[in-house]
Order: structure tokens, then C-alpha cells, then sequence
């Protein structure tokens, strides 16, 4: 038989234990099923305070990072676009749309262009601000004409199959674009050039660099970063 | 009971908010400086992180914040439905008394001063606690929405600032729960059955001992 007292020494002893055990640790491992239910939960509070309206914007005062805007750091050698070997670079945009196109960056360039300075919001925890030029995925929307089904998009880069994908709603911001541009430069292969996702609506990691192919699909698609564990929705 | 939902919330919210922390320990701007923190990229030890590694933090921050918020609601409409809120809330010379009894436990002051049911340094600080949870959500909703919850965001100063005071909250909420927990130990461990059984011993009460830290630990005499 337990005695009382000796059933609080137990308790104790494996509450301060199993403590001890979590620090630095992923938790217990029952858990995970509970913070796959929160993580829905909360994409579910993250759509309910998406607005078309809500703006990021950056004061006057606040400088630009330049140089201190933080490179391509996945691997070691960065991606680069070589047309001798790749031939010219293209943005492919199909999936479930009426009018697939396939665009040069001249192409791109010649479209109504819109130049913005905002944040970047990395997941993990800094901000920077630069200067992005580009073209409103809504406007590239708006040639190929998704199908109603379409409710999803995904972003497909030429780097070793980065991809992530996003709800219609945030990809249909007027804040994200198609940037080529950035600082007033044309965008390089440090930041994902010839051009890349971005927008502040979303999570750094979700805005695919070395852009190549844009997919409109029914279902979401995952991401390179969401399959690793991060939240698939990552909205700012 | 909501006591101790709060002590493992708390302790996973503030493991999981270091070890996400950590993925960026500064506060600085990219290429900015940031002027009130002396730590900047000074990374927290791991041994006081949970999560393991930013985005398993990320879920354990982003599922823990719902409980303790829940808790701390239930907490409130507890005391309220109780009345013990009238033993909390700060009244004229609560200032004066709360001065006198930090002077009584630094040996400036012989006799502990005169208290109802908490002296009134606990009071302020208990009073603090619950206005440190609102500064808590709220710069936290300001730093996860910082787009969508814009206009939050601003009254906190901006994204970088408001990173800041929920970290300072943190902080000072920390101090607090451990201030006050030592403070159990050390001066009043005579109240400690009560939270469960909900029965309290006057006779043992710190002002019938003079107690400070340590001091005066042992009951009374009885005459």
C-alpha cells in the first residue's frame, strides 16, 4: 500500500524529473497530436485576421538594412541562374488556370510595376527593411485566370526543390509581389534573383527565392520549411 | 487548482519564449543598433530553453499562450466571484506600507507592520501580476500579428519595441513569480498545506512571528 505521504514523494520526485528531462527538449512526445490541433486552431485565428486592407508600412525615419540584409544561408554554394547552361530564365504560370503563360524577365518588367518599402519578418525573430520592386502576383492572377477550385499557390525555385506553398488570400495581397528589384538594383543571386516571392504578409521562409514556377492548386502543398515542422501558414 | 496550471504554463511559455528567443537573441533592426539591451546576440543557456529547436518552440509558445490565458481568466473570475479581489487592489498607503515592510525585511524596521491577509508588499506585487499577463498577451499578439494587428503593434512602438517590453514583462514576471515562491519557503511555508486544504494556522501567520527571510521561522512560543 502507498501511503499518502509517500505518494506526494512520488509525484513530486516525477513532476520535478520529467521537468529536468524537458529542458532543451521537443516535449513529450503525446503531446505532438495537441500541437497539431493548436497549429490548425491558430491558422484558423491567423485567416480569421487576414485583411486585404491591413498594410505593412515602415516610418520615415527607419533606415534600409543594404548590406546588413541577410543573404541566401541554406547551403554553401548559392544558387545561381546560368543561361548558358539553364538557357534564358522563365516564370512558368499554370496549375488550375485558363490561360497558363510563361514569362521572360523582360516580360515581367514590361508589366505595371509596384515599388515598396516594408519589413521582412524572419521567423526567427529579426526584422529588416529594404526597398522591393516587382509585380502584383494579383495582376499575374488576373492573365492566367485561376479556376474558383484554385485555393492554394504554389512557389517552386530552381534551388534543389525549395518550394512553399500559400492560401489564395495572402498570395492575392496587394503587398506581395513577384520582385526583380530590390534596393534599386536588380535583384541578385545573394537574395534569389532573377526574382523571387515577397511579401510582408508572410514569414521570411515562406517567400520562395529563385522563383521559376507558380502552381495554382485545389490542396496546399506543403513547403520546404513547413515539412520540416515549421507552421505552413506563417502569416505576419 | 489554477495556481498550478499557471506554474507549468508559465514555465513552458517562458522555456519556449527563450528558446525561440534565441533563434535571434537582439533586438536590433538589421543594421541598426538597439540602445537598452547590454545582452544583444548574447544567446540564453539551453539548459533554460524548451522546445528544442525554433519551430518545435514555436508550437509549444503558440498552444501554451491559449491555456494560461484561459487560466488566468478563470483565476480572475475566481477572485472576483470570491471577493478576494478586495485583498488585492491598492488602497490610499499601500504605497508607504509597501516601503515600510521592504524597510522591515531589510532590518531597518524592528516590528513587521500591521497586515490583513497579505502585507503590503505581496500586495503589490500580486496586484502587478495580472497587469503583467495583459502587457504580456498584448505585445505578444503585437509580435506574432505585427501586420494584420498593425495598429497594436504601433502602440508598443513598432515591431522591434514591442519585441522588447514582452520581453521585459517577461522578465519582471519572472522575478516576481520567483520572489514570490522564495518568499513562501523563507518566510510563510506555514501556508503552503493550505492551498491544499484551504485551512490556515493565524497563530502561524508571519506578523505574529516577526518573520523575515529565514528569520523567525519557527512558531511562537506558546505563553
Amino acid at each position: 500500500m502507498i501511503h499518502r505521504r509517500r505518494f506526494l514523494e512520488l509525484g513530486l520526485g516525477s513532476a520535478a524529473a520529467a521537468l529536468l528531462a524537458g529542458c532543451n527538449s521537443n516535449g513529450p512526445r503525446w503531446a505532438q497530436p495537441v500541437l497539431d490541433l493548436t497549429e490548425r486552431e491558430n491558422e484558423g485565428v491567423e485567416r480569421f485576421l487576414f485583411r486585404h486592407r491591413s498594410m505593412d508600412t515602415v516610418g520615415r525615419n527607419v533606415k534600409s538594412a543594404g548590406a546588413a540584409f541577410p543573404a541566401y544561408f541554406i547551403a554553401n554554394t548559392v544558387p545561381m541562374w546560368d543561361p548558358a547552361k539553364m538557357g534564358p530564365w522563365r516564370l512558368e504560370i499554370g496549375g488550375l488556370v485558363a490561360a497558363p503563360r510563361t514569362l521572360t524577365l523582360e516580360d515581367l518588367s514590361r508589366m505595371p510595376s509596384v515599388t515598396q518599402r516594408v519589413n521582412h519578418y524572419c521567423v526567427e525573430g529579426w526584422t529588416a527593411v529594404a526597398s522591393w520592386t516587382g509585380v502584383r502576383l494579383r495582376d499575374l492572377a488576373a492573365l492566367v485566370r485561376p479556376a474558383p477550385e484554385a485555393r492554394y499557390v504554389d512557389f517552386q525555385s530552381f534551388d534543389d526543390g525549395y518550394h512553399e506553398s500559400w492560401d489564395l488570400p495572402s498570395a492575392m495581397h496587394k503587398q506581395t509581389l513577384i520582385a526583380y528589384g530590390m534596393d534599386g538594383q536588380w535583384l541578385g543571386p545573394a537574395h534569389g534573383g532573377p526574382a523571387r516571392v515577397y511579401s510582408p504578409v508572410k514569414l521570411g521562409y515562406k517567400n520562395t527565392k529563385y522563383l521559376t514556377k507558380i502552381v495554382f492548386l485545389p490542396e496546399r502543398n506543403g513547403g520546404y520549411w513547413s515539412d520540416q515542422g515549421y507552421e505552413w501558414y506563417g502569416g505576419v | 487548482m489554477t495556481h498550478w496550471i499557471a506554474v507549468v504554463a508559465i514555465t513552458i511559455m517562458v522555456g519556449s519564449g527563450l528558446r525561440i528567443f534565441n533563434a535571434y537573441p537582439a533586438f536590433a533592426r538589421r543594421g541598426e543598433t538597439f540602445c537598452c539591451y547590454p545582452f544583444e546576440n548574447k544567446p540564453i543557456p539551453a539548459w533554460l530553453t524548451f522546445g528544442g529547436w525554433l519551430g518545435g518552440a514555436r508550437h509549444w509558445h503558440f498552444a501554451m499562450m491559449w491555456v494560461l490565458v484561459l487560466d488566468g481568466l478563470l483565476y480572475m473570475a475566481f477572485i472576483y466571484l470570491h471577493g478576494e479581489w478586495r485583498d488585492l487592489v491598492p488602497r490610499r498607503g499601500d504605497l508607504r506600507d509597501t516601503i515600510q515592510m521592504i524597510r522591515f525585511y531589510l532590518f531597518l524596521r524592528r516590528d513587521h507592520p500591521h497586515q490583513g491577509k497579505h502585507n503590503a508588499l505581496q500586495k503589490s506585487a500580486y496586484y502587478a501580476m495580472p497587469w503583467l499577463g495583459v502587457v504580456l498577451v498584448l505585445t505578444g499578439l503585437a509580435i506574432w500579428k505585427p501586420v494584420e494587428l498593425s495598429p497594436l503593434t504601433a502602440v508598443f512602438g513598432g515591431y522591434v519595441w514591442a519585441r522588447y517590453w514582452h520581453f521585459m514583462a517577461m522578465t519582471a514576471l519572472v522575478i516576481l513569480a520567483v520572489g514570490h515562491v522564495f518568499m513562501v519557503f523563507a518566510v510563510d511555508p506555514y501556508s503552503m498545506p493550505s492551498m491544499i486544504t484551504g485551512r490556515y494556522d493565524e497563530r502561524f501567520a508571519p506578523d505574529k512571528r516577526d518573520a523575515r527571510p529565514f528569520y523567525h521561522l519557527l512558531p511562537p512560543k506558546q505563553p
